[in-house]
């Protein structure tokens, strides 16, 4: 997941392509690379060559072609397209697409449909890598209300350490008081709220 | 740059717009014209050998190392700490409180943890009512009692006692900072909640974090290096006696 997904976005429509920007920066991990118009030359050769992994089309933009593109797009089995739909939008477009988002929903609901499209992990911001897998045990630890003498004969570590590791983490992290470690802790999944509810 | 009685009050704020809610502290409004600040402590009636040094305590912070005892009272600067309480808690606080539960309504997918910024920022609420009530219920009426007695040369062998039970040390080891989470939060909020649209609240949530960070570092300067040693010096006297 830390990797950045990619979207490409087919619209005439100027307001579509920067409200699904507007959408893709809501959910962290998502990148719109390209917005292309439908009249675009070689647009599924384009499409394909940049290997996205959503594919968001207005179907007013491509009209004819759209039956063409879909069915080459949807050969390549990396590619998950969305179409940008209205109540009145026929069926027989809607069934074409692998999901859909109604372009008639407000910013909360087109949220929640992207992110059951493109799956919850994205949004979790990505910040695991920050510090080592040590650290983010001791972490844990920490945040759940043990000592700095518990943590060490839990991982049989000296309570040195344990503070030299604690220290890291602070300076790591740029949080320094326990309170805050749990927030950056819950915010990262590093723990969950049951485990800390006595300490916060 | 060394704040000084005849500069204009004006230049100041202009140079230093975070002293605003210090001057508003001494009933000093915005709107003040174009006076010095001999002038306008005249007018005023404030003592302004008290207020340049808060003032310059306020805008650099190496200050008060240089400076020896100030000649002002104990009771001047007991009411301006209570001020100061007082800004922290019916103003800065809520606001901030304010701006964080505005983000959290207007959240989309990242609700949760916008509520883990709200708890976070009510726990740190209580623990800053817990420090400045132990301050004003216990810290501060110690303090006058000592300068009353002295004042009316009536040194009880209670007093005394008083003294040798709770000193203004013990008070100055047990004086916590509490700007800490507050540079936690910021750290949280600049590097780890998920980029999204609201820049512009969280600029302001930011600023406003930072304006309170700056007022309490500067406050508990002012307890640990003018009230204390002030104290100290009260305690003395009154065991010597
Ligand atoms: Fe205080
Ligand atoms: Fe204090």
């Amino acid at each position: 997941m830390s990797s950045t997904r990619k979207i490409i976005v087919v619209t005439n429509a100027f307001l579509f392509s920067s409200g699904i920007e507007s959408l893709a920066l809501e959910l962290s991990g998502l990148l719109v690379e390209h917005v292309y118009t439908g009249s675009e030359k070689k647009l599924s050769q384009k499409i394909i060559g940049a290997k996205p992994e959503f594919v968001i089309i207005d179907p007013e933009a491509i009209k004819d072609s759209l039956i063409p593109l879909l069915r080459e797009l949807n050969e390549d089995p990396e590619i998950i397209t969305i179409g940008l739909v209205n109540s009145s939008t026929s069926d027989n477009i809607i069934s074409r697409f692998s999901n859909t988002l109604n372009t008639t929903g407000n910013k909360f609901q087109l949220i929640e449909e992207l992110q059951r499209i493109v799956g919850k992990e994205v949004a979790k911001s990505d910040n695991e890598q920050l510090i080592s897998k040590r650290e983010t045990e001791i972490l844990k630890y920490l945040v759940m209300g043990y000592t700095n003498q518990d943590v060490a004969d839990k991982l049989f570590l000296s309570i040195h350490t344990v503070m030299t590791h604690r220290k890291k983490i602070n300076r790591k992290l740029g949080i320094k008081t326990v309170s805050g470690l749990t927030v950056y802790a819950l915010m990262n999944n590093i723990v969950d709220i049951r485990e800390v509810e006595r300490s916060i | 740059m060394l704040l000084e009685k005849d500069m204009k009050l004006a230049d100041i704020i202009i140079h230093d717009i975070s002293l605003v809610p210090v001057i508003s502290r001494f009933g000093i409004l915005l709107g003040f014209g174009d006076e010095s600040i001999e002038g306008v402590c005249k007018k005023k009636s404030i003592d302004i050998d008290f207020l340049l040094t808060i003032l310059n305590a306020f805008h650099d912070p190496q200050y008060l190392d240089k400076k020896y005892l100030q000649s002002f009272s104990v009771d001047l600067l007991i009411q301006y700490l209570r001020k100061t309480h007082q800004y922290y808690l019916s103003n800065k606080i809520p606001e901030i409180e304010c701006l964080i539960d505005k983000m959290e309504l207007e959240s989309t997918i990242d609700k949760s943890s916008y509520q883990l910024l709200q708890k976070f920022f009510k726990d740190y609420k209580t623990e800053l009512v817990k420090h400045i009530d132990r301050e004003e219920k216990v810290v501060y009426p110690y303090v006058l009692e000592l300068n009353n007695a002295i004042a009316n040369d009536e040194i009880t062998s209670s007093l005394i006692e008083k003294i040798k039970k709770y000193s203004i040390k013990s008070y100055e080891e047990e004086h916590d900072n509490v700007e800490e989470k507050l540079t936690d939060l910021k750290n949280i909020i600049i590097k780890y909640l998920s980029p999204s649209q609201n820049q512009q609240s969280r600029f302001r949530l930011l600023k406003e974090l930072t304006a309170l960070e700056k007022d309490l570092a500067e406050h508990a300067i002012i307890e640990d290096l003018i009230l204390v040693p002030k104290v100290e010096l009260l305690e003395k006297n009154v065991l010597i006696s």
